[in-house]
C-alpha cells in the first residue's frame, strides 16, 4: 500500500484511488452509479446539481461526492434511504424548473408510444427504411392502423394550437405503404432461436402484436383462432370500406413470414384445452377478447368482473405460465389493443428468460403543457407555414412529395436528447415526480446556431459545464451565467448570437450538456 | 441616445489596472461616473482590459449595486431590513411609489427625477423605517410622512449646502467646555448633522468658546440625536432626541451669550429665525436627562465595553486620542516583544470565538493559517454585515476604526500575512471613509507598510467595497468577490485558512472579532475568559431593534439571558404590547418565543433552541407581528440573495417562499405545511454553503413554536391581524367625521366627508394602519 494511494470504503466496499481523487472517482471505479449531472471528466467540479451527495462518517452534513477528496480510511455511505430521498428531492427540484417535453405530446398521447417526431424526421430526410423501423418498434400493423386509427396523437399535436395538427396518421400510413410495396418489406432481424414457444389464443390485433414482438425476440409463436381468417375485430368488426382487406392480409402475412404459425378454426376450451397448450408450449397468451364469465370459464380462467383475472402490469393470470390481455373491444381503439399486445410480449419475454417480472415501466417524461402565443411563434419560426394538406393519391394516401411537405409542418417540439439526458435517466431511476413542486413556469425560448446547435434555456439546469468549457477554450464571448439566485440564466454575453458565442467549442458543449438544453438540431 | 464619452472608462482602467481582480472596483467607478453601466462602457472595458465579456456580464448582473438602466436624478433607497420590515417598511415603500407615481413594473418616476430601490439593510435599525435619498437619511418614516420627507429633500437641495461657521475660543486659547454629539450613520439619520450645524451656529453667535466634539456611537440609538454637554467643572448633562431648535436653547442655557447686545441680538434673531424656517419635520420629545436616570442606567449599566471600549467618549477620527487611551499598545507589544506563536497562544487562551456568526475559535483558526507553509498570506476583515437588523460592525468601523485596524494588524502579524483587505459593504459609506482615513493615518505613523515599528514585519491593507450581495458575507464567496468574480461560495474543505485568496492561505475574521483583539492582549486573556459562559467567553455586541422601547447597540457579557436584554436593558415592548418572540441571528437564525427567553446568550444554548448567535442582530417581536409573515420575510430575503449555484438553495427556497406567500395570502392548504417542513429539511441538508443550510431556520423555528399561527393561515385567518390579504379595515359607528383618516390615507382609499361617517374602500386600502393610528376615537376596526 503506497502512501499516495488512499483507500476508502464506500458502502463497505474498499477501493484504492490516486491521491487527489474524489469520492465520486472512487465510486465510479467500484461501478457505483452516483448521479452527477453537473460533473464531467476533465472539468472542475461545479457542485451545482447536488445530486451526488453522500454521507461521510464523522461529518455532520451530507457532502457532494464530486468535490470531496478521498482521504485514507474514509467511510462513505451512498445508498441509504435518506440519501435516496435527498437525491430524489434534488431531481424533483430540478424538474420543477425544467421546461420541455422529453416525449412530444403526440408521442405521449400515442397509446403505443410510437416515436412520431423521429419518424417524421426520417421521412423528411428520405430515410424510409429507418422510418419503418422506427414505426414498427412500437406498432407492428401500421398500414392497418394508418387507415382506421382515430389518431389520438393528432389530438395532442402542438401544431393544432396554430392551425391544424400534422397529419401523423397519414404519414405513418405512407411509411407502411411504401414498405409493403417495396421488394423486401422490413422484418426485424432475429438472433438464434431461444427454443421457447408461446401459444397465442386469438389472432386479433392484440395477439398479432404479441406474436410480432415475441418472434422479434427470437421466440417461436403459434397463433390459434376460432375463426377461419386471422385479424379478429380487424376482419370481423371493421368494414371493408374502412379497411381494405388486401392491406390487412399483407400485414398479417408479414408476421407469418417472420415465423408465426397460424391455426384457424380452433376453439380453445373446446377443441384444445389450456392444459394441452401448456404442455406443448412454454407459455400461453390469451387474447381472445372474452367478454364474460362464461367465456373465461370455457378457457379455464377466472373472471374478475370486467376481464379475465390478470395482473395489470405483468399480464400473468393465477395459472402459472398463462397470460391474458384486456379484450380488444374494451380497448375501444385498435392501437390500444396493439399496445397491449406489445406490453404483454415484453412481460412474457421476462418470464421466458427467467428475469424478474416487472412488466414495462412507463417512460419518464415532463410536459410543457399549453404554449403561450409568443412561445408558439418561437416554434413556428423553424417550421413550414403551410396549411395541412389533403392527400392526393387515389387510394387516399400521401404521395412522397406530399409526405415530405407535411413533415415540414412538424414543430419538432420533442426534446432532441431523450436518451442521453441525465435528468431524465436519473429521474426515472429515483422515481422523481415532475409535478412534486409546481409553481409558475418560465417562457419557452429557443436559440439557433448556424451549425445546427439548439439552445433552449428552459431546459438548462445551471450546471456550469458549458461556461467552464467556453472559458477554458478562450471563446471570445462564450456562454456566461448572468443574474443571481433563481433568475440565474446562461446566455451569450453582450447580446451576441449563439453562433458568436460558440465559435470554437459548440460540439464539446453539446456533448457536455447533461440535459437537452444544448443539443444538435438534426439528431434523429 | 446620445453617444457617451468613453474616455472616462479609459481613465478608470488606467488607474485601477487591466487585471480581472479589478473588475468590481472598475464597475463601481464606471457607475460612479455615469450613474449606471452603459453597455458601450462595458464593451469598452472588455476591449482595453484583460477582462472578458463573459466576466463583465456575469459580475455586473450578480451584485445589487449595479444598474444597467439609467437612473433618475436622485436615488431613493428604502430599507427593507428586518427592523424596518416589522415597523412597516413595505407600507412606506408603497407610499413612496404612490407619491412619486411610479408606474407598475418600473422603478423611476415619469419625470425621471427619482429612482426607488429597495436595500437589504442600511444598518440604521433603531430609526426604522429608514430611507436614504442620495446622501440624506430619513428615519422613523410612516406612510403619511413620506410626502414631508420628499418636500424636505427637495427644499434642502434647493437651499444648497451650508458651511460650518468658526468656533470662538476663550482668551487663553482653550475652549470653555465641550459639547459632544454622536455622528454615526444612525445619528445622522436622526438629524444629528442638522443639530451639529445648529450647535455651531448658536455657539458662534453667542461667542462662547465651546468646542463641539464629535464622538463615536454611544449605542443609545433610541434616543438619538444625543447631545452631551460637559461644563468646565466636569459636570455633564445629557440631552436626547435633540433637534436643531433645541440646539440653540441648549447652548443658551449652558453658555449664555456675553454682553447685553449679543443677548438681545440673539433673542431677536432667534425669533426671526423661527418665523422663517420650519425645522420641525418630526414630533420633538425633548428630555434633559441625567446619565444616572433609571432608563439610561438600565440601558448602559449591564454593558461591558470591550469592542466598544471608551464608548461615547472618543472622537472616532482622532488617532492621538485613541493612542492616549491605550490604543496601539497591544500592537506595539505584539510586534516588538512577542512572537507570533505567543500571540496566538494568548488569543487561544482567551477563548474568543468568531463573532461573525459561526463562532469558530479564533486562536485555533489563527494557528491553522500560521502553520500552512507559504510566503504569501492574506488577512481579510469581513465587514460585509449583511444580516438585515444587524448594524454592530457598521458601528465598530465608524466609531472605532483604529481599534479594528489594530486588531487586523495583530492578526496579520500572528499568521504571517503581508497583504490584506477590509471588505466593507457599499451600503456603509461612512464606515468606508473612516477606515480609509484610519489606514492613511496608520501608514503615516509607520504602523502599516514596510518594516512596521522597525521590525521585519510588513503589511499593506486595502479596502474593497462590497457591491451588494448578502452571500458575500460567506467567506469563500467574499474571497471570490475580491478576486473579481461573482460571489459564489465553494465547497469547504479546503478552507480559506489553507487555500484562500488566489489559492493562498488567508485569515478571514469578522470585524467584531478583530475589535476584541487589542483589549484581549492589553488586559490579558484571563480577563476576557473570566467573562461569559463555559463555552462562550467574553462579550458580544448586539444590535437591539424591533418593537423594543430602547433600541440600540449594546455590548454584554455572554451568558446574559435574552429576557434580560429585552426587558431590563431594552425596557420591554414599546406601546404596552405583549412580548412575543425575539429573532436571533437574522435570516440564518430562529425565533425564540417568549417562554424560552431565559435562554442565555451562548453559542450552544441558542443552537439548542433552534436559533443561532449569528452576527448579533436581535429583532424583538410583539403580538402584532405575524410569525408566518416573519418567516416569509426572511425566506424572501434569502431567496433574493441566494447566489443560484446549488439546486437546493436556488430552487428549494423558491418553492418554500411560494408556500409561505400562499399562506400569507390565504391560498395555502393543509398539505402545504408538511411540504414546507420537508423541503426545509432537504434544503438544510443539501445546500452547498451556510446561506442555504441556514435559510430554512426561521421557517423551522416558527413552525415549531408557532404552528398554531400557520394552521390559522391555512384556515384563512391571521391571528396577529397583519397579513394584508387576510384582514380588512373598516370604520365603525364611533366615527365623528373629523376627516383625519382621509387626510392620512396614502392610497386615497377614504373619501373626504366632513361630519359624516367615513368609509374605507377595501379595493384601494393597502392595510397600512395609518388611519387606525391617527383616529382620535378609535373608530377603525381590523378584522
Amino acid at each position: 500500500m503506497s502512501n499516495n494511494m488512499p483507500t476508502i470504503y464506500i458502502d463497505n466496499q474498499a477501493v484504492e484511488v490516486p491521491d487527489g481523487a474524489t469520492i465520486l472517482d472512487a465510486a465510479r471505479k467500484l461501478g457505483i452509479d452516483i448521479p452527477a449531472l453537473c460533473w464531467r471528466e476533465g472539468c472542475e467540479a461545479n457542485t451545482s446539481c447536488m445530486a451526488c451527495i453522500v454521507r461521510v462518517d464523522g461529518r455532520e452534513a451530507l457532502v457532494p461526492s464530486c468535490a470531496t477528496r478521498a482521504v485514507e480510511g474514509m467511510r462513505v455511505e451512498s445508498e441509504t434511504a435518506e440519501i435516496r430521498r435527498v437525491r430524489r428531492t434534488a431531481l424533483e427540484l430540478l424538474l420543477s424548473d425544467h421546461l420541455g417535453d422529453c416525449m412530444a405530446p403526440c408521442h405521449s398521447a400515442c397509446p403505443a408510444k410510437m416515436n412520431i417526431p423521429k419518424m417524421i424526421r426520417q421521412i423528411a430526410s428520405g430515410q424510409m427504411r429507418d422510418a419503418i423501423e422506427t414505426v414498427k418498434a412500437d406498432i407492428p400493423l401500421p398500414a392497418v392502423l394508418g387507415r382506421i386509427c382515430p389518431a389520438p396523437c393528432e389530438k395532442g399535436c402542438r401544431r393544432a394550437q396554430h392551425d391544424s395538427a400534422v397529419a401523423i396518421c397519414l404519414l405513418k400510413r405512407h411509411v407502411a405503404d411504401v414498405d409493403l410495396g417495396s421488394p423486401e418489406p422490413y422484418m426485424p432481424t432475429r438472433g438464434e432461436l431461444s427454443g421457447k414457444k408461446v401459444a397465442i389464443v386469438g389472432a386479433g390485433p392484440t395477439g398479432l402484436a404479441a406474436a410480432y414482438y415475441l418472434i422479434a425476440a427470437s421466440h417461436e409463436c403459434v397463433i390459434l383462432d376460432d375463426r377461419p381468417g386471422p385479424g379478429g375485430q380487424l376482419r370481423y368488426g371493421v368494414s371493408e370500406d374502412a379497411l381494405d382487406r388486401t392491406v390487412l392480409d399483407a400485414e398479417i402475412d408479414l408476421i407469418r413470414r417472420m415465423g408465426a404459425e397460424l391455426r384457424p378454426n380452433v376453439r380453445v376450451g373446446r377443441d384444445v384445452l389450456l392444459a394441452d397448450l401448456l404442455r406443448d408450449n412454454t407459455a400461453v397468451f390469451v387474447a381472445t377478447g372474452a367478454t364474460d364469465e362464461t367465456a373465461a370459464a370455457e378457457l379455464g380462467l377466472e373472471w374478475d368482473g370486467s376481464a379475465v383475472r390478470r395482473d395489470r402490469k405483468t399480464y400473468a393470470t393465477p395459472r402459472d405460465g398463462v397470460f391474458a390481455a384486456c379484450p380488444a373491444r374494451q380497448q375501444k381503439m385498435a392501437v390500444r389493443a396493439v399496445a397491449d399486445g406489445k406490453s404483454a410480449a415484453a412481460a412474457i419475454c421476462q418470464y421466458l428468460t427467467g428475469q424478474p417480472m416487472t412488466g414495462t415501466a412507463k417512460p419518464f417524461t415532463v410536459h410543457i403543457g399549453k404554449l403561450e402565443s409568443e412561445e408558439m411563434s418561437a416554434f413556428i419560426a423553424s417550421a413550414s407555414s403551410a396549411e395541412r394538406i389533403a392527400p392526393d393519391e387515389p387510394d387516399g394516401g400521401f404521395s412522397s412529395a406530399q409526405a415530405v411537405q407535411e413533415c415540414n409542418r412538424c414543430l419538432h417540439c420533442d426534446c432532441r436528447c431523450p436518451d442521453d439526458c441525465k435528468l431524465r435517466i436519473y429521474s426515472a431511476a429515483y422515481g422523481a415526480s415532475a409535478s412534486a413542486y409546481k409553481t409558475g413556469r418560465r417562457t419557452f425560448e429557443q436559440h439557433l446556431h448556424d451549425h445546427g446547435v439548439i439552445y433552449e434555456p428552459g431546459k438548462c439546469i445551471d450546471c456550469g459545464l458549458c461556461t467552464q468549457i467556453t472559458r477554458r477554450a478562450g471563446e471570445k464571448y462564450g456562454l456566461a451565467f448572468v443574474g443571481r439566485g433563481f433568475n440565474v440564466r446562461v446566455v451569450v454575453p453582450m447580446g451576441k448570437t449563439l453562433s458568436e458565442g460558440l465559435a470554437k467549442v459548440a460540439a464539446e458543449c453539446v456533448a457536455a450538456c447533461p440535459t437537452g438544453a444544448l443539443t444538435m438540431r438534426e439528431k434523429t | 441616445m446620445a453617444d457617451i464619452d468613453l474616455t472616462h472608462v479609459d481613465k478608470i482602467i488606467a488607474r485601477i489596472g487591466p487585471q480581472r481582480k479589478g473588475l468590481i472596483p472598475i464597475l463601481q467607478a464606471v457607475q460612479g461616473h455615469y450613474r449606471y453601466l452603459p453597455p458601450e462602457a462595458l464593451q469598452r472595458i472588455s476591449q482595453i482590459s484583460e477582462i472578458t465579456p463573459a466576466d463583465i456580464a456575469g459580475v455586473s448582473t450578480f451584485y445589487d449595486q449595479f444598474r444597467h438602466k439609467p437612473v433618475g436624478q436622485h436615488i431613493v433607497h428604502v430599507c427593507i431590513g428586518t427592523a424596518c420590515h416589522v415597523k412597516g417598511a413595505q407600507q412606506v415603500l408603497d407610499s413612496i411609489i404612490h407619491q412619486l407615481e411610479i408606474p407598475e413594473g418600473d422603478d423611476t418616476d415619469p419625470s425621471g427625477r427619482y429612482t426607488v430601490q429597495r436595500v437589504a439593510c442600511m444598518g440604521c435599525c433603531t430609526l426604522a423605517p429608514v430611507a436614504r435619498i442620495d446622501d440624506t437619511t430619513y428615519g422613523h418614516l410612516t406612510p403619511d410622512s413620506v410626502e414631508q420627507m420628499l418636500s424636505d429633500f427637495a427644499r434642502q437641495r434647493a437651499a444648497g449646502t451650508r458651511h460650518p461657521k468658526r468656533v470662538a475660543l476663550a482668551s487663553d486659547g482653550k475652549p470653555l467646555g465641550e459639547i459632544r454629539i454622536g455622528l454615526g450613520s444612525c445619528c445622522q439619520a436622526g438629524g444629528s448633522a442638522h443639530v451639529q450645524q445648529a450647535l455651531q451656529d448658536a455657539l458662534a453667535r453667542s461667542g462662547s468658546p465651546v468646542s463641539v466634539k464629535h464622538v463615536g456611537c454611544v449605542g443609545m440609538c433610541h434616543q438619538t440625536p444625543l447631545v452631551e454637554v460637559i461644563r468646565p467643572d466636569g459636570k455633564s448633562t445629557l440631552y436626547a432626541n435633540v433637534q436643531a431648535p433645541d440646539a440653540r436653547r441648549i447652548v443658551r442655557r449652558h453658555f449664555p451669550p456675553k454682553g447685553l447686545l449679543r443677548r438681545i441680538g440673539s433673542t431677536a434673531s432667534q425669533f426671526v429665525d423661527n418665523l422663517l424656517t420650519d425645522e420641525t419635520w418630526q414630533p420633538v420629545t425633548q428630555l434633559g436627562i441625567e446619565v444616572r436616570d433609571p432608563p439610561v442606567a438600565a440601558f448602559l449599566d449591564p454593558q461591558i465595553h470591550v469592542a466598544t471600549e471608551h464608548s461615547g467618549v472618543m472622537n472616532p477620527t482622532d488617532v492621538d486620542e485613541y493612542a492616549a487611551r491605550g490604543g496601539f499598545e497591544a500592537l506595539r507589544q505584539c510586534i516588538t516583544k512577542m512572537s507570533p506563536d505567543k500571540v496566538i497562544e494568548q488569543v487561544t487562551a482567551s477563548g474568543c470565538r468568531g463573532r461573525g456568526g459561526a463562532g469558530f475559535p479564533t486562536g485555533p483558526k489563527w494557528k491553522i493559517v500560521r502553520k500552512v507553509p507559504g510566503d504569501l498570506k492574506y488577512v481579510v476583515c469581513n465587514g460585509d454585515e449583511g444580516d438585515p437588523g444587524a448594524f454592530m460592525d457598521r458601528m465598530l468601523l465608524e466609531s472605532y476604526p483604529y481599534r479594528v485596524v489594530e486588531g487586523v494588524i495583530i492578526g496579520a502579524y500572528a499568521v504571517g500575512a503581508s497583504e490584506g483587505y477590509f471588505y466593507i459593504r457599499a451600503e456603509y459609506p461612512l464606515a468606508v471613509k473612516r477606515i480609509r482615513e484610519a489606514l492613511d493615518k496608520c501608514r503615516q505613523m509607520g504602523l502599516l507598510g514596510k518594516n512596521i515599528l522597525g521590525t521585519d514585519f510588513s503589511l499593506d491593507l486595502k479596502i474593497m467595497e462590497g457591491a451588494g450581495a448578502f452571500v458575500c458575507g460567506e467567506e469563500t464567496a467574499l474571497l471570490a468577490s475580491i478576486e473579481g468574480n461573482r460571489g459564489m461560495p465553494r465547497l469547504r474543505p479546503p478552507f480559506p485558512a489553507e487555500q484562500g485568496l488566489w489559492g493562498k492561505p488567508t485569515l478571514v475574521n469578522n470585524t467584531e472579532t478583530f475589535a476584541m483583539i487589542p483589549w484581549i492582549l492589553r488586559k490579558g486573556p484571563e480577563a476576557f475568559a473570566g467573562m461569559g459562559t463555559e463555552k462562550s467567553k467574553g462579550t458580544k455586541v448586539f444590535a437591539l431593534a424591533g418593537k423594543i422601547r430602547r433600541g440600540g447597540l449594546i455590548e454584554v457579557p455572554m451568558g446574559v439571558t435574552l429576557r434580560q436584554i429585552v426587558e431590563d436593558i431594552g425596557g420591554g415592548i414599546a406601546g404596552g404590547k405583549k412580548f412575543k418572540a425575539v429573532q436571533v441571528g437574522g435570516p440564518s437564525g430562529g425565533c425564540v418565543p417568549e417562554h424560552l427567553a431565559d435562554t442565555p446568550v451562548d453559542y450552544d444554548a441558542l443552537k439548542g433552541v433552534g436559533a443561532m448567535m449569528g452576527s448579533g442582530g436581535l429583532v424583538v417581536l410583539d403580538e402584532d407581528d405575524c410569525m408566518v409573515d416573519i418567516a416569509r420575510y426572511f425566506l424572501s430575503f434569502t431567496q433574493d440573495q441566494s447566489c443560484g449555484k446549488c439546486t437546493f438553495c436556488r430552487v428549494g427556497t423558491h418553492h418554500m417562499l411560494d408556500i409561505l406567500t400562499r399562506l400569507t395570502e390565504g391560498t395555502a392548504v393543509a398539505a402545504d405545511l408538511d411540504k414546507l417542513a420537508d423541503l426545509a429539511r432537504s434544503v438544510k441538508q443539501g445546500s452547498l454553503c451556510g446561506l442555504g443550510k441556514t435559510a430554512p431556520n426561521p421557517v423551522l423555528s416558527t413552525l415549531e413554536y408557532f404552528r398554531d399561527e400557520y394552521e390559522a393561515h391555512v384556515a384563512g385567518r391571521c391571528p396577529a391581524k397583519s397579513c394584508k390579504a387576510l384582514i380588512t379595515y373598516s370604520i365603525n359607528d364611533d366615527c365623528i367625521g373629523c376627516t383625519k383618516c382621509a387626510q392620512a390615507c396614502p392610497a386615497d382609499a377614504i373619501t373626504f366627508a366632513p361630519y359624516e361617517k367615513h368609509k374605507i374602500d377595501p379595493d384601494k386600502c393597502v392595510r397600512c394602519g395609518g388611519c387606525k393610528n391617527i383616529c382620535p376615537v378609535d373608530a377603525v376596526d381590523v378584522e
